[in-house]
């Protein structure tokens, strides 16, 4: 009926409709995708320097305990949560700022001042004043944030 | 390879007959408003593949329905397009919906032997109808929530049974949170559910007895 290589009608007909249907699907599924997996690899918000406190509340060599809030976002719901961040120096000069949840199983370890030690109450992790461990099953140091120091104010980089 | 697939699928389960009743079905020489129907069967498509996204996110209470709104509408990489397909499509779905019947009626396609598809059609109007009224509290916005006090007032009006319904559909007194949890169930259980036992009617009804042909003067 038709000259040999040409489109028939129906043939025609049959590319178009699946081209088009084609373009139609694609056009709901990549923004589908994008919707369904956008939280998922949407990093971590930007973290922002957080004031701990006046640099002379540090006393020279003794860990010191500062309290600090930070606003977390899921979705959208806003939490507050509280960071306790032990701050040290030896000097007066450099800090060193350390999260006191236990790298063992997210315990809160505290400074025990008479035994120049962090102890955690769960599993008997024990961490020496820069937050190395000195014994009991935590695999790594107490976590270090980044510091900085401004107008006598202690900041930490965290979120 | 694509062939002994379809021929080994096809010795299996029959699919050939079904493609062959569906879409190799003779129809009279027709217009381009008898595409009317297949449109709005395209946008029901539409609104079921965004709605289902937007249950992904969205959560009917009072104290995030709205927040989750616009969380999808401003936070998610095409929350606005999924959003808006959704919202633009369910004015589309009405639009189209009436206009095919505007279409078997003007072209007599509701007589015999398609009363009963008119009826089904008749159904799935008030179905669709229904889908906007429970959709438009959910954003709930200070526009949803008073076109909800709105509407469900006008449910109120009967004698003797109005103020029942209007209770009914309220889930009490007052537009609550048992409101917008009851819209939301009717808007992504009970009206789909019925909304595709009806359209599976329609359509079997379709197929089943062809369309007609325009009406000639002489007829």
């Amino acid at each position: 009926m038709e000259d040999k290589g040409k489109l028939s009608r129906r043939d025609f007909m049959k590319i178009a409709t699946l081209s088009i249907g084609g373009l139609i699907s694609l056009g709901w599924a990549v923004p589908a995708v994008a919707y369904v997996v956008g939280p998922a690899v949407q990093g971590n918000q930007a973290e922002e320097w957080l004031r701990l406190g006046a640099t002379s509340k540090i006393e020279l060599g003794v860990p010191t305990l500062f309290k600090v809030t930070v606003k977390r976002q899921t979705g959208w719901i806003v939490n507050e949560e509280e960071l306790s961040v032990y701050a040290l120096t030896e000097d007066g000069r450099n800090y060193i700022a350390m999260s006191n949840v236990c790298t063992h199983l997210g315990c809160r370890v505290r400074w025990i001042a008479e035994q120049e030690s962090f102890f955690c109450p769960c599993h008997n992790g024990v961490f020496d004043k820069q937050g190395n461990v000195v014994a009991g099953p935590p695999p790594k140091p107490l976590n270090q944030y980044e510091v900085k120091v401004e107008n006598d104010q202690l900041y930490i980089l965290g979120g | 390879m694509v062939t002994r697939f379809a021929n080994w699928l096809n010795e299996r389960t029959g699919w050939r007959a079904v493609w062959e009743a569906i879409f190799l079905r003779k129809v009279p020489k027709v217009n381009w408003f008898y595409t009317l129907g297949s449109a709005t069967l395209f946008v029901a498509l539409n609104q079921a593949v965004t709605g289902i996204l937007l249950t992904l996110y969205y959560v009917p209470t009072p104290d995030h329905a709205y927040d989750s709104v616009q969380y999808i509408t401003t936070q998610l990489p095409a929350g606005w397009l999924i959003r808006g397909l959704h919202h633009w499509g369910a004015s589309a779905m009405v639009v189209l919906a009436v206009l095919h019947m505007l279409r078997v009626v003007y072209f007599a396609a509701y007589k015999y032997p398609r009363e009963f598809t008119w009826f089904t059609g008749v159904f799935l109007l008030i179905v669709v109808i229904g889908f906007g009224f429970t959709g438009y509290l959910l954003p709930w916005d200070q526009k949803a929530f008073w076109a909800t006090t709105v509407g469900t007032q006008i449910a109120g009006t009967p004698p003797i049974i109005g103020d029942f319904l209007l209770r009914v559909m309220r889930g009490g007194e007052n537009l609550s949170a048992l409101t917008l949890a009851r819209f939301f169930g009717a808007h992504v259980w009970v009206l789909p559910a019925a909304l595709m036992l009806l359209v599976g009617v329609h359509l079997y009804l379709v197929i089943r007895n062809g369309i007609s042909a325009p009406p000639r003067k002489e007829d």
